[in-house]
């Protein structure tokens, strides 16, 4: 019974991952997509790592402070990269909904 | 160095190496006594390292006033992290991504490094917004929808959920 319900946490846990992957396709610009990445995947790894928990109840512990691992390091990563995207002044896709600065390079070189 | 900065180095020297200790009995799970002294000599080791190199650490008091408060603070992230998803996979999988990104800027009411820290780490976990800097007590925050550029209302918008507690906590 309790390895059912540490399989559903742990496809969860997948299923949010899986959105942050979409996520990251779909959002327009890097602070968006970094936005989507940070929040999605710090929620399904500790989904994960919970339903892992499940199965090995002995590892609770070590899994509780990996939780707390991801939970601490993942902001700071996101806020790492989200500076220095600022500082380089990588566009950012406002409203209303604006071409990205590559996209017409792109299409010049193509014609 | 004044004895009270001495006292509260040592203070929080010995508080952080019981934390770490702990991690490492945690993390190892064995009370064989090899394990036990290699564990807290490492701890003692960071903990000095740490006390001396980053001194915002002393700011940070461990009694129950403030753990208390601490606990509190993680139940409003718990909630508001779970919030963020949901809004998030509401955004992924609409057909047209609406959003109305833009940048704000928020001022904190808090005066610790380490509060500073747990706030923007904190906001970056929240619905649709994530720090892009930092400085004094100026946030700079990417939000993925705007609703205002007021920053008295961003403020309270996106600092108002963990400020209350982040203070009593970190001060």
């Amino acid at each position: 019974m309790s390895e059912v319900a540490g399989s559903i946490l742990v496809l969860i846990g997948a299923f949010f991952h899986f959105s942050a992957g979409l996520g990251m396709l779909r959002m327009p610009d890097a602070f968006t997509r970094m936005q989507a990445g940070t929040k999605a995947s710090t929620l399904g790894n500790a989904l994960i790592l919970i339903g892992i928990a499940f199965y090995h109840p002995g590892w609770s512990l070590k899994l509780l402070i990996l939780i707390y691992f991801v939970f601490m390091t993942n902001p700071v990563s996101s806020h790492a990269l989200a500076r220095a995207a600022r500082a380089i002044r990588i566009p950012m896709a406002g409203p209303p909904p604006q071409a990205l600065a590559s996209a017409p390079a792109a299409a010049r070189d193509g014609a | 160095m004044a004895p009270n900065t001495r006292a509260r180095r040592s203070a929080s020297f010995v508080g952080l190496w019981l934390l770490l200790t702990l991690i490492w009995f945690a993390a190892s799970s064995s009370l064989a006594i090899e394990s036990i002294i290699t564990g807290a000599a490492i701890a003692a080791v960071l903990a000095h390292l740490f006390v001396r190199r980053f001194p915002a650490w002393t700011d940070v008091r461990l009694s129950p006033e403030r753990l208390i408060p601490f606990f509190r603070y993680t139940g409003v992230f718990l909630v508001e992290m779970v919030r963020a998803n949901l809004n998030m996979l509401r955004y992924v999988y609409a057909p047209r991504i609406d959003i109305n990104p833009g940048i704000v800027e928020v001022r904190t009411r808090l005066k610790t490094p380490v509060g500073r820290l747990a706030l923007a780490s904190s906001i970056a976990l929240t619905p649709g917004s994530l720090v892009v800097g930092l400085e004094g007590d100026t946030l700079t925050v990417h939000w993925l929808d705007v609703k205002t550029t007021d920053a008295e209302e961003a403020t309270r918008l996106i600092v108002g959920p963990f400020e209350t507690e982040l203070e009593k906590a970190f001060g």
